[in-house]
């Protein structure tokens, strides 16, 4: 009897999970932004796809010759940093401004390129209109230059499994404080 | 449907009669131009022709749009998307109230809700080149921005006292394309104001040596905007900060 309620209470929470996953995020949840991403394997997604996942986000374009390769690998120091099954929980998603160079199969090979984990790590492209958005959201600037090229801030942003606004750094290596609260995000529950 | 939606239904049309005129989108032709932003070489850059809404949205306009999207009403609105002081000048979230008259220009609105204003009429905000270019003319010419009358007239603007009540849109002399009031009433929101001013910039150098990196620095007021608006955040509803929206020449309506 008392094995059967426990079972049946693993049942109930999970599904308290699922439904409070699926209501509305909170008020300064950045998922409450309605932005459609393409991602690396053609596949249309919400902003939100991560969601319940600690998340790190940010922004780039693929044919940029050293700061986003950089941002990919700053990234990546970061979270070699945590211990294997705190880093299991963490997502990343990273979002092209260039949806016209930036194809799915740019961006796959992007993703090959860095060795970026395909179960934890996303690249994605948007609009024009959303990629603004997103990055009004993050408080990253960019501009398109006569050239081609962008000129854009360096923001790495941490986001909680609700979509909420933990932490950011425009330092690529070593900012303590960054680190530390991606190690508490990642060691807590997992929403 | 609540009494109240349908009483703000029922006003609509008054509302849309006691605006100053219909704000329609006018032509704005494409070309070649000097911005005063910084660019990465000097060059002149081409702006394509675009249409402009002949003035700032209006609070009776934006109370028609609140009225037919719930999701961008005062106490609805995600706090991501806008500040506590969202549409602070109304009286409720769908009643304009003494402060806020229908023909006034909308203010204390997000970008965020400026957007999807725009995309609400199939339009956009305009960029910043785009409102530089529509912005740079008189009464009589498309470029008046080395007249130094011209300058001095924007100037003054900047210089009066504010607190007073926002005049009602349209009451001044419209521009050679027929725009009114880009100058003298309020700041306008672009779609790129967060992208203004280069990525490493400190806006408070901007009153130093950076200033340097300007092009026209003696065109201050146009310089101000700039500052201004890299200076805002994207959930940022100042008491002065309006829009109007823009759509591409090439777009359907």
């Amino acid at each position: 009897m008392r094995a059967r309620s426990g079972a049946l209470c693993g049942i109930l929470a999970s599904l308290a999970a699922a439904l409070s996953l699926s209501a509305e995020p909170p008020t300064d949840s950045i998922y409450h932004l309605q932005a459609q991403l393409t991602t690396e394997n053609a596949a249309r997604v919400g902003l939100d796809l991560d969601r319940g996942h600690p998340t790190v986000i940010s922004m780039f374009y693929g044919s940029c010759p050293a700061a986003c390769p950089m941002l990919i690998t700053a990234i990546q120091v970061y979270e070699s940093q945590l211990d294997e099954s705190a880093r299991a929980r963490l997502r990343v998603l990273m979002v092209s401004f260039d949806a016209a160079r930036d194809t799915p199969a740019q961006l796959a090979h992007l993703a090959r390129l860095h060795r970026a984990d395909p179960e934890r790590w996303t690249f994605a492209n948007a609009s024009e209109s959303d990629a603004r958005k997103i990055a009004a959201l993050l408080g990253i600037s960019y501009r398109r230059l006569p050239g081609g090229d962008y000129d854009h801030s360096l923001i790495i942003t941490l986001l909680d499994g609700e979509g909420r606004i933990v932490a950011s750094t425009a330092r690529l290596v070593g900012d303590e404080q960054f680190a530390a609260r991606l190690r508490a995000a990642v060691q807590g529950p997992m929403r | 449907m609540p009494s109240r939606v349908f009483l703000a239904l029922l006003l609509l049309p008054c509302l849309a009669t006691a605006a100053p005129e219909e704000n329609r989108f006018l032509a704005v032709p494409g070309a070649e131009f000097r911005s005063a932003l910084p660019l990465g070489k000097r060059d002149d850059i081409r702006v394509q022709s675009f249409l402009l809404q002949s003035h700032p949205v209006t609070n009776g306009e934006f109370l028609a749009f609140v009225t037919a999207h719930p999701r961008w009403r005062r106490g609805a609105v995600p706090a991501v998307m806008a500040g506590d002081d969202y549409l602070g000048t109304w009286t409720g979230p769908l009643e304009l109230g003494a402060g806020a008259g229908a023909s006034q220009p909308v203010t204390r609105v997000s970008w965020f809700a400026a957007q999807a204003y725009c995309e609400a009429q199939h339009a956009r905000l305009p960029d910043w080149y785009e409102w530089e270019l529509a912005a740079a003319a008189s009464e009589s010419v498309r470029d008046a921005r080395s007249d130094p009358a011209w300058r001095q007239q924007l100037l003054d603007w900047y210089s009066r006292p504010a607190g007073k009540p926002l005049p009602d849109v349209a009451q001044g002399p419209a521009n050679v394309y027929g725009l009114y009031d880009m100058h003298g009433l309020v700041w306008e929101w672009v779609r790129d104001f967060n992208s203004l001013l280069p990525a490493d910039a400190d806006p408070e150098k901007f009153c130093g040596s950076g200033a340097l990196d300007v092009q026209q620095k003696d065109n201050y007021a146009v310089l101000m905007r700039i500052a201004m608006l890299g200076s805002l955040r994207a959930a940022d509803t100042g008491h002065i900060v309006g829009f109007r929206c823009a759509r591409s020449a090439d777009a359907a309506p």
